[in-house]
């Protein structure tokens, strides 16, 4: 959680617990249990808002029938897991997927995986992938340059707080070697990371996502042309070994709207994905 | 101050205020309602003041539209620029041009040998960290427009219907007729065949976008990124990649074009007739 994310939550839910804390102003028994509870359930939701907005806000969409219109011609439709466009009369439905391939081909944290295997297989799997689609979809890959010295940092602290949590372990007797070997394959994995920077690599950044478009001569049948497809790219994209999640909520739109502009810093990817991506 | 921190601030604001209000009023019978009241307003702007974190942008027009179908911009997503090689929107005070850069790039792996596998994944390695600004690259699997050879196909078929009709009037060559008819159901077919089948194409590019206060001077600084960035694909993948001009930009960004109209309205027709029975 970033500090932004905590400050939103700790101020909203310091209304919770001032409200929580006058419930004796309404008198005793049932009236101020009943601000006890509804400040629970508020409490309950500003966590919820903020560990999973992406399930809260087209829930709320959705109840109250609400769609978007983004740009001219186009709109987001109330479940805000898709982007429709009518044009004379065919509807083509537009949604997305995560599909972040980065831990698996491209940046090798497992070090004791042999890296040539992975390699040697990535383009196979991903042609016997794509031979299995006969849809239109994109995968793009959005990367952006880090800055080398503040990744180096960052790095070195995650190591030096691993280091700390296994000499811990080390020291008290209750700990079981499961414990012990995954710190040390976390210490590893920054390892090789450190030292593929120290060896003139740039620390990139990436957002990968599948984008996908059906078509139908009604809105009802190219949303349930796109759910088919989204269920067949999860299907076929598997065999990559990466996280395929359909996109809700307020990434879709930033997505939606990466079409017509990038990004142009890393600051503007890194502010808007957070969660699903 | 961003706006939306001064959004969030000014709910939390009213929040407070109704919570005290709430807080402070005597609990006698009659104002007990008015208290929870108050209570409910307080929690509900608390809860739309977390909601400003990531959902200014739509909650602002959902409050003030109050409507089933919130716009959030009615213009156009983008425009040409006047060279026709980006596409530019507006950001706030500044303008954002995109371009895009075709990477001819194919190969396939049942081709490659076991050290050339692993070479071409380690070029999509350094390909993906070549830009230090964002950068965008893209493989698009999309629908071939087929949409002019179907008008053609149309025409013909509409052209020998009227001759057929006129042949079949006059009734002087029955021989012509049925050649006529035999055309038209070879031509028929080929229509037939044409649009059952979706045919796609594979494609590979980049995107870069870059912002300015002017026009020209967004797309100068895109072009720059993207003459980096082809230099970069260039000496990478070993390919000549090229800035995408005109229309051809449009099979990145409408949606139309990914899915040719003519193309699929014939297939969707007849699907929708099997549905139906007819």
């Amino acid at each position: 959680m970033d500090e932004e994310t905590i400050m939103y939550l700790a101020f909203t839910a310091l209304i919770t617990l001032i409200a929580i804390e006058g419930a004796g102003s309404f008198g005793k028994g049932l009236a101020s249990s009943a601000v006890i509870l509804l400040s629970l359930l508020t409490l309950g939701f500003l966590l919820l808002f903020t560990f999973a907005d992406f399930v809260v806000f087209p829930l709320f969409t959705t109840l109250l029938g609400v769609s978007f219109q983004p740009v001219a011609n186009y709109y987001i439709v109330k479940k805000q897991n898709a982007v429709v466009k009518n044009v004379n009369g065919i509807f083509y439905s537009t949604g997305y997927i995560s599909a972040n391939l980065f831990a698996y081909t491209f940046k090798e944290e497992r070090v004791e995986e042999s890296v040539e295997d992975q390699l040697r297989q990535a383009p196979e799997k991903w042609e016997r992938a794509i031979a299995n689609i006969h849809f239109p979809f994109k995968y793009h890959v959005v990367s952006s340059g880090m800055d080398v010295q503040k990744v180096r940092d960052e790095l070195e602290g995650k190591r030096g707080y691993q280091e700390f949590q296994l000499s811990r372990a080390l020291q008290s007797q209750g700990t079981n070697d499961v414990t012990i070997t995954n710190i040390q394959r976390n210490i590893n994995m920054i390892q090789a990371k450190i030292d593929r920077i120290s060896q003139g690599e740039k620390p990139v950044a990436t957002l990968m996502y599948v984008e996908t478009t059906a078509v139908g001569i009604s809105e009802k049948a190219s949303l349930d042309a796109l759910d088919a497809q989204v269920k067949q790219l999860q299907v076929a994209l598997s065999a990559l070994d990466v996280d395929l999640t359909r996109i809700e909520g307020r990434e879709l739109y930033s997505l939606f709207m990466y079409s017509f502009m990038l990004p142009t810093t890393f600051e503007d990817v890194a502010a808007q994905f957070s969660q699903q991506g | 101050m961003e706006k939306k921190y001064l959004i969030f601030m000014g709910f939390l604001g009213v929040s407070v205020v109704f919570l005290a209000a709430s807080i402070t009023l005597p609990p006698i019978s009659f104002l007990l309602i008015a208290k929870f009241v108050l209570l409910l307003l307080a929690l509900l702007m608390d809860i739309l003041a977390i909601m400003t974190r990531y959902y200014t942008p739509f909650l602002i027009p959902m409050m003030r539209q109050r409507s089933k179908r919130v716009v959030l911009s009615d213009e156009n997503a983008y425009w040409l620029s006047t060279a026709q090689d980006s596409i530019l929107r507006k950001s706030g005070e500044d303008f954002i041009a995109t371009i895009y850069i075709s990477i001819p790039l194919y190969r396939s792996a049942t081709e490659m040998s076991d050290d050339e596998k692993i070479d071409f994944a380690t070029q999509v390695s350094r390909l993906v960290s070549l830009s230090k600004d964002p950068a965008r690259f893209t493989t698009q699997l999309y629908t071939m427009d087929k949409d002019v050879y179907i008008m053609q196909l149309r025409e013909k078929i509409n052209e020998l219907e009227n001759d057929e009709v006129k042949a079949s009037q006059d009734g002087t060559d029955p021989k012509m007729v049925e050649r006529l008819r035999g055309e038209l159901s070879m031509w028929r077919n080929i229509l037939d065949s044409i649009t059952s089948i979706q045919s796609l194409e594979l494609l590979t590019y980049a995107g870069v976008s870059a912002s300015g206060t002017k026009e020209y001077e967004a797309v100068s600084i895109a072009q720059q990124k993207a003459t980096e960035l082809m230099s970069g694909i260039g000496a990478v993948l070993g390919v000549t990649p090229s800035i995408i001009t005109g229309n051809d930009l449009l099979k990145f960004i409408e949606p139309e074009f990914l899915i040719p109209y003519s193309t699929v309205s014939e297939s969707l027709t007849k699907g929708a007739g099997e549905q139906t029975g007819e």
